[in-house]
């Protein structure tokens, strides 16, 4: 070979080494297409499930139509599920991707949300604590059927899935002018996210939290302009069928309750009695 | 039922002395000015606002029912709904306005004295009838024919019961409204406070408004049957009206003051026309009053339930 040649060829194999270097960093277009309907074959059958580690069954069905209309439509499965063949999968591919990778699988793309995430409480629960009750990506996104979160249908479904783990405060939220507006499809009113964030969510108790005493007056002028603290100490999260909640509340509920049963049965009674005695007199029809 | 209604009057007439008829009428005003024009439009107007409010409020009290979502979808969603709540809102506190200006010169007129026979201050022999009517309910004395002053107890009760619920509506409405402005001078519980008791407010005056109360009182009383017409045209025969309100009759007989309430009836053909807007009315009141009462229904067994 010539010295000539020889520089070619170090060249050559230089350029396809760099272009096989390139999907493993960030983009992951390059992945074959074809691979995700080849994927689907299996995976799109009804019935397909299995047992895992934590010996809970599994449905390993994809919906097709979900699929295609999600936002990662255009990826192939293996941007998300690195290194899986298509075969039957080893519990070597299954176990090692359901620990870790799913989340990893996320943070390649969306590394400043991750970011974020890593620092808030969920993340904390998820990353250092070994939670497996804590949200991680996918549980608030969702996976394969996964929609734009600055969607309208997006904003719709917050205070359901919030609600999923944290239920008594979505369903003291949806009591409120926010929630019941929400649920009415007026979307420009609050949902969970705009006071508590999103990624960076942490509790009240932290200082940085959005709904820290420190902040929430800020939080809550993002809509009410002129908001102060006496604003801000409105009690959102309140169950007004009891007493621990806020006494106070409760105690005005009760008021009502009494005040609706005493006049409602002593008006109907009046109602009842002097429409009987009206009707067994003859005078509905007199002359 | 209109000519089942003139049947009753007429037989009313027949049955009333004639001499103090013809005493008291005077050329052709035949009839008793029952509400003057300024209550008529003040009326006229809170039953529309009061209407549209609780059109327009009731669906998000409910917002989690499927019945409130389609209705909500119907009147162009929340914020369309809050607006057009906030319109009828400034029509009914116009009205309060205008009626506080009200009693404002007849606190004038009789020297600050508020009280008295033919006024709403409850009395003891509003006691006294309201004891009648109880033992008649239930079945121990026979039917007593009241002899009544301008307001009965049960219009005496209701005045002051929508007195205060308006006054609480006005007030938790304009908190709602305003919040950021009421936490300027108020802590922000006031804002939970103003949410309970608008939306607790606003069932307790539907209930008794539509169910429990007015809508009975002026339609379905054996006496009023199908309703009472004193509210839209003003006046009612005089023989009929002193048959119903004797008190005030004899009263202003004898004061010499009934001159001053007879007016002319209403021409033929205003007559007729009246009629149809009658008609119009009674059947938008009772259709309304169908579905309020379902309504009442469905939340009282609702409520019931959750025990």
């Amino acid at each position: 070979m010539s010295p000539r040649r020889a520089v070619l060829v170090v060249l050559g194999a230089a350029c396809l080494l760099a272009a096989a270097a390139a999907p493993a960093g960030a983009v992951t277009f390059t992945i074959p297409s074809g691979a995700s309907d080849q994927c689907l074959e299996c995976h799109a059958k009804p019935d397909l499930g299995t047992v895992n580690v934590n010996g809970v069954e599994k449905s390993l069905t994809v919906s097709e139509d979900a699929w295609h209309s999600s936002m990662h439509s255009r990826l192939d499965c293996t941007a998300c599920h690195a290194g899986f063949q298509p075969r039957e999968h080893t519990p070597e591919e299954t176990q090692g991707w359901y620990q870790q990778a799913k989340l990893t699988a996320c943070s390649d793309c969306h590394a400043s949300e991750f970011k974020m995430y890593d620092k808030s409480f969920h993340g904390n629960l998820v990353m250092n604590e070994g939670s497996k009750e804590a949200p991680a990506c996918g549980d608030c996104h969702g996976s394969h059927g996964i929609i734009d979160p600055t969607s309208a249908e997006f904003r719709e479904s917050v205070p359901e899935v919030c609600g999923r783990c944290h239920g008594e405060k979505s369903e003291t939220y949806l009591d409120t002018y926010h929630g019941k507006s929400v649920r009415m499809g007026s979307l420009s009113r609050a949902v969970c996210t705009d006071c508590h964030g999103s990624h960076e969510i942490l509790p009240e108790s932290d200082p940085h939290s959005m709904v820290s005493s420190q902040n929430v007056v800020a939080t809550c002028g993002k809509c009410h302009e002129n908001a102060n603290s006496r604003f801000a100490s409105f009690l959102v999260h309140v169950d007004r069928s009891t007493p621990h909640s806020s006494l106070w509340v409760w105690l005005m509920e009760i008021n009502h309750a009494v005040l609706i049963g005493v006049l409602f049965t002593l008006g109907g009674l009046h109602c009842l009695l002097y429409f009987y005695r009206g009707l067994r007199e003859g005078m509905y029809h007199r002359g | 039922m209109a000519s089942a209604d003139s049947g009753i009057r007429s037989e009313v007439a027949v049955q009333e002395p004639a001499a103090r008829v013809a005493q008291a009428a005077v050329g052709a005003r035949t009839h008793f000015r029952r509400f003057t024009s300024f209550q008529r439009w003040v009326h006229f107007f809170i039953m529309i606002s009061f209407s549209i409010l609780v059109l327009t409020g009731m669906p998000l009290k409910y917002s989690d029912q499927a019945w409130a979502q389609r209705w909500m979808g119907i009147i162009g969603g929340v914020q369309n709904a809050g607006m057009i709540h906030r319109f009828a809102a400034m029509i009914m506190v116009t009205c309060v306005i205008c009626m506080l200006g009200y009693f404002g010169v007849i606190l004038i007129r009789s020297r600050g004295r508020f009280w008295g026979p033919g006024t709403m201050v409850p009395n003891r022999q509003d006691y006294r009838d309201l004891k009648a009517m109880a033992g008649w309910f239930v079945g121990a004395t026979p039917y007593p024919r009241l002899e009544l002053d301008r307001y009965a107890y049960y219009e005496k009760g209701e005045f002051w019961a929508a007195s205060a619920g308006v006054t609480i509506m006005c007030v938790t409405g304009a908190i709602l409204w305003y919040p950021e402005v009421a936490a300027q001078y108020l802590p922000g519980i006031v804002i939970n406070f103003a949410l309970v008791n608008h939306s607790g407010g606003a069932l307790l005056a539907m209930g008794f408004v539509v169910v429990f109360w007015h809508f009975f009182h002026a339609h379905l009383r054996p006496e009023a049957f199908p309703m009472d017409k004193a509210m839209y045209n003003g006046g009612l025969p005089l023989e009929e009206y002193a048959h119903e309100r004797p008190l005030e009759y004899e009263r202003r007989v004898r004061e010499g003051t009934l001159d001053e309430v007879l007016i002319a009836p209403l021409s033929p053909r205003r007559m007729k026309f009246e009629n149809v807007l009658w008609w119009i009315i009674t059947g938008a009141a009772l259709f309304l009053w169908v579905v309020f009462s379902l309504f009442v229904v469905w939340v009282t067994y609702n409520w019931l339930i959750s025990f």
